[in-house]
């Protein structure tokens, strides 16, 4: 039977070579820190399941936004355990992106042909920490509010255009329901959106050359 | 790389491959065991820690400390070896390189070798930096712990910590002359709050104090503390303070206490940040605290920066007075020290200390309470101590502090600054009292007065100073802020919000006066002479305005200058005349720029008018005093040229010859100058004089 | 290593591989589905008696319109509703309270003096003034309140 529906959709879909060469090739033996790269993947995907729940309930108004965080965090059943995992994971993402170029680097993994490879995911550390950032102001409680607020301050130190970033970032002069709302779009959609981009590119080069091997000391 | 190394990668990873193993199951379980684990720890995370959520978000709340997520705080420590204007170095240069290098990698490490020894130099640097991005890390977490903490016994430091560090970092370098109290307690710019509603005055005091003196504030908590809190002893007396650290338990405060003399056991620099922070070199704070009990809140001077200087460190030396039991009477002696004493009881002693006492001693009554040693002082003058040698006791940036101060101060008071700008610009059509009058502007129309209690009490300052600084030009008010093209700056217009605030205490006027409005002049002449002479002069010579005598003008038509006048100039002064006046009306000040600009310059001398020009200047300047309390009359060519103790008081064709003519030069040979508030204008003077020359005509 | 324990120990990995997967995403997808659904798992909160006013309003024999505010808490937002009820009573005694919402769809009904009916404008359901069905697609009478009087004042079991 299922062999049978198996058949029957590889048919249609060619799912089986999909199978085979994103699941049965061959890779060199790597050790345990290969695995930092799918250990983000997985905060990655974590965060965007979490992510997507919380805005069942999440409203980005400065009247409601703390309101509806702690009815979450209190009320909804298990809310606290996907705002846990939201919170920590956003930590996690940061720290394991992080760890996972470290060890590209040490490996000179970066190296031809997977200079792509690396550019994508320069580009992904830096949206994940417009994730944190933008992430940050959410809850609208005072940490958020203030960090926030110096924060955006920070980016008004730049030459000439300071000023201006700091107004598009908060929609205003003042940190207010407008810096709210895009900081909450900004999260949600415009990051996500990239993110998904530059993941697809990423693990599509790295399944396209394969991951890299353990370099002995004559390479 | 060459093509032949590349080839040779893809062999030697072919084999890798070979020998290598497959993603699924063998590379795949690995990462799934990994990811379990994370999970895991993530939902201990959450269960055992759960994520954070703190008050509501309180833009009010000013005494929040923010302080970014872990990930983001090395580059807020890295902020804080930035200060001022090399901010931008930490905050965008490097990042910015940061990123770049980041990204660039591969094509800056384009040789093929791959093991880490074989590329020292990149694995190094990245070593550097995750040990750097760590250790600012771990040193953010290590210097700013809740600050109740890390500052236990140096409490303005923890004060510091509590309320200013989260934006200031650190430290914060004032530029000399900051009044650092009243800054902190009335705020400034956007973020930073007026504390004064938070913090007490002892509090704002030590945190100058901090802010001036860090080091002092340390050597306090650590010498001092024990004993004392540094907001009881902040902005103490400065004497006192000096006794205190030279005379060891010899100071009356500290008998029987086994205290050292801090002067030697201290450095002198020690010393004298110790005394930097107990009384903050903040000029106005010290002078409040140290000159305002004797000099009141400001002092009149006129001497140099350097006078000054010398004056305050020398201390009371300074006053050569004469001695008075010389050319007065006792009995007028004992009234003037009645007066120092306490001026209230004897207000008959004003005109005698006005005329004696005030060019030293100002307004301000140089206080006493001891009757015997007032008129001591006055009979024998001479060089009287009264003030410390404030050199031997002040730091020197505490003294640099107070001349800066006290010289700025003794310009006047933002009140003073306001009422004499007032005069200037507003009284025309306001009045000197507010009290406003007939719109010169408006046919019509009466400006309502702007003193009484009504309408400062509807008005905040914000409010105020738009209308002075865009005006109305509906009713004819131009512009008189210098971004709408006016004369005045900023800190001018809020100087005349201030004086105008000071009507709110004690209004000059009650009700809105019954005016007669007049009805407009409709006289090229006139108009012009109300209205466009205060920007474009008597005579078209300009001013605050252009000049109308430009040769440029010649060549406009008598319809571009009338719409010029009707359309007005927006972003200046010259508002749409053409909304007020009738168009007839701006045809006859075309018609008068014309004349008084192609007639030959200067208005012809000798033509002085005693009816219009002489009177008027009397109705203005003198006329307020004589005529209603007797002596001399201005009030018509009769009384003008026969009343008076010593008349004739105008010879004409003789102005040197005549009194008028001496008193308002102040020349006079009997009594004092005239007006007594000052001279008059020259043009005045000269007006008078010239009338005086041609004979003195009743024309 | 030989080739039969190499199979086994990957049949072992393939399956502990699989297992990993479920146990996350039950892990994931269990509290989710709790969490989405929690709120309406929520028992509806219980208003008790509601005052509608004096009895003395209700006219004999004519449904009469009462207007009530209670206080509802959803989620994390207090509102203030107002709850709509008809009250008839024949005898001045016996009161039926009878919610103004259509049984069709949930639009309001409202009485028609002249036909001595309620009449729904949405689909054109026709109550009688008991709050029977009468024509339309209405599928059962209005809903009713349990009704009390006490010091001639009337009050409604609100839920």
């Amino acid at each position: 039977m299922v062999t049978q529906i198996s058949e029957w959709l590889d048919e249609r879909l060619g799912w089986r070579s999909v199978w085979e060469t994103i699941f049965l090739r061959k890779v060199p033996k790597v050790n345990w820190s290969y695995t930092l790269g799918s250990a983000t993947l997985f905060a990655a995907v974590n965060q965007a399941v979490t992510g997507i729940l919380l805005t069942i309930y999440y409203v980005p108004s400065p009247d409601q936004a703390y309101a509806s965080v702690q009815y979450i965090t209190t009320q909804v059943p298990a809310g606290w355990l996907i705002r846990g995992l939201h919170h920590y994971g956003a930590s996690a993402m940061i720290l394991l992106t992080v760890l996972h170029m470290v060890r590209v680097i040490f490996y000179g993994s970066y190296k031809y042909p997977r200079e792509m490879t690396w550019f994508t995911g320069v580009g992904l550390l830096l949206i994940v920490f417009g994730f944190g950032f933008s992430g940050y102001l959410l809850p609208w409680d005072q940490k958020a509010f203030w960090a926030t607020t110096v924060g955006t301050r920070i980016a008004e130190v730049t030459p000439l255009v300071g000023d201006a970033i700091l107004r598009i970032m908060r929609g205003g002069k003042e940190l207010t329901a407008i810096t709210l709302a895009r900081f909450f779009g900004v999260h949600v959609w415009f990051l996500p959106a990239t993110l998904i981009i530059l993941i697809g590119i990423h693990l599509y080069l790295v399944i396209r050359i394969g991951i890299s091997s353990v370099p002995t000391r004559e390479e | 790389m060459d093509e032949q190394k590349k080839r040779e990668y893809y062999e030697k990873y072919q084999k890798d491959k070979e020998k290598g193993i497959f993603f699924f199951p063998d590379l795949l379980f690995k990462d799934a065991v990994v990811s379990l684990l994370l999970f895991v720890a993530l939902i201990l995370l959450a269960y055992f820690v759960g994520a954070p959520l703190e008050e509501q978000a309180n833009p009010a709340d000013t005494t929040y400390t923010p302080r970014p997520e872990w990930y983001f705080i090395f580059l807020f420590q890295l902020l804080k070896y930035f200060p001022g204007s090399m901010e931008v170095i930490g905050v965008i240069a490097i990042p910015t390189i940061a990123i770049l290098v980041l990204a660039a990698l591969p094509l800056l490490d384009r040789g093929p070798k791959r093991h880490f020894l074989n590329r020292k130099l990149w694995v190094g640097i990245t070593a550097l930096l995750m040990v750097g991005v760590t250790g600012l890390t771990i040193v953010a977490f290590l210097e700013a712990p809740p600050p109740f903490d890390a500052f236990r016994g140096d409490e303005t430091a923890a004060l510091y910590a509590e309320n200013c560090a989260g934006c200031h970092g650190p430290a914060i370098s004032t530029s000399s002359g900051t009044n650092l109290h009243t800054l902190i307690a009335e705020g400034e710019h956007e973020g930073m709050p007026a504390w004064s509603a938070d913090l007490t005055s002892d509090q704002i005091d030590a945190l100058a104090g901090f802010i001036l003196s860090p080091l002092g504030s340390r050597l306090f908590a650590d010498n001092c503390g024990t004993c004392h809190q540094a907001d009881q002893l902040v902005a103490s007396n400065p004497l006192e303070l000096k006794q205190a650290l030279e005379e060891g338990d010899g100071y009356s405060g500290h008998e029987g206490i086994a205290v050292p003399v801090w002067s030697d056991t201290m450095a002198p620099e020690e010393r004298t940040s110790l005394v930097n922070f107990l009384i903050a070199p903040d000029g106005q704070r010290l002078f409040s605290v140290n000159c305002a009990p004797c000099h009141g809140q400001s002092v009149g001077f006129a001497g140099t920066e350097s006078d000054l200087r010398s004056l305050i460190s020398l201390g009371g030396l300074h006053l050569a007075m004469p001695p008075w039991q010389e050319s007065m009477s006792d009995g007028e002696i004992d009234l003037l020290a009645k007066y120092v004493v306490a001026p209230a009881t004897v207000p008959e002693a004003l005109p005698e200390y006005q005329q004696l006492c005030s060019s030293c001693h100002g307004d301000r009554v140089p206080k006493s309470d001891d009757f015997d040693q007032a008129r001591e002082i006055i009979a024998g003058g001479g060089s009287h101590q009264t003030m410390p040698i404030w050199g031997n006791i002040l730091t020197p940036q505490q003294l640099e502090a107070l001349v800066a101060y006290t010289l700025s101060a003794a310009n006047g008071t933002p009140a003073a600054i306001g009422q004499a700008l007032y005069s200037q610009y507003c009284s025309a059509c306001h009045g000197d009292f507010g009290e406003g009058g007939a719109n010169p502007a408006l046919s019509g129309d009466i400006i309502a007065p702007i003193s009484t209690a009504e309408y400062l009490k509807t008005r905040d300052n914000l409010t105020l100073r738009s209308v002075i600084s865009q005006g109305q030009p509906n009713f004819g008010m131009s512009p008189f802020g210098s971004t709408s093209g006016g004369p005045l700056d900023e800190d001018e217009i809020d100087a005349i919000v201030t004086f105008i605030r000071t009507w709110e205490d004690n209004p000059p006027v009650e009700l809105p006066p019954e005016i007669q409005t007049t009805a407009m002049p409709l006289s090229g002449p006139e108009i012009y002479t109300s209205l466009c002479a205060q920007c474009h002069g008597e005579a078209g010579e300009g001013g605050i305005g252009p000049s109308l005598l430009d040769a440029s003008l010649q060549q406009t038509s008598d319809r571009e200058i009338f719409e010029s006048i009707s359309i007005g100039h927006p972003i200046t002064s010259m508002i749409a005349w053409g909304e007020i006046l009738t168009s007839d009306q701006i045809t006859q000040i075309v018609r008068h720029i014309r004349n008084i600009t192609s007639s030959e310059q200067s208005p012809p001398a000798g033509e002085v008018s005693f009816s219009t020009d002489v009177l008027m200047i009397m109705e203005a300047k003198c006329n307020m005093c004589h005529g209603l309390l007797g002596g001399w009359d201005g009030t018509t060519y009769r009384s003008v040229m026969d009343s008076g103790d010593n008349a004739p008081v105008v010879i004409p064709g003789d102005p040197e010859g005549s009194l008028l003519g001496l008193k308002i030069l102040g020349a006079q040979t009997k009594g004092t100058v005239m007006p007594p508030g000052g001279k008059m204008d020259a043009d005045d003077i000269q007006i008078i004089l010239d009338w005086i020359t041609a004979g003195a005509l009743d024309n | 290593m030989d080739d039969k324990q190499q199979l086994k120990r990957r049949d072992f990995m393939s399956i502990a591989t699989w297992a990993i997967g479920i146990l996350i995403g039950a892990g994931m997808g269990l509290p989710a589905i709790a969490y989405i659904i929690g709120p309406a798992l929520r028992e509806d909160e219980a208003f008790g008696w509601i005052r509608l006013g004096s009895i003395s309003k209700v006219e004999l024999g004519i449904p009469t319109l009462f207007k009530a505010k209670i206080e509802r808490q959803t989620g994390w937002i207090v509102n203030e509703e107002e709850i709509t009820v008809y009250v008839l009573t024949e005898n001045g005694r016996d009161f039926i309270a009878m919610s103004n919402i259509c049984t069709h769809l949930g639009c309001r009904v409202r009485w028609i003096k002249d036909q001595d009916q309620f009449f729904c404008p949405c689909h054109n359901g026709v109550f009688n003034k008991a709050g029977g069905v009468v024509a339309g697609p209405v599928p059962r009478p209005l809903d009713r309140f349990e009704v009390k009087v006490e010091d001639d004042q009337l009050f409604i079991l609100g839920g």
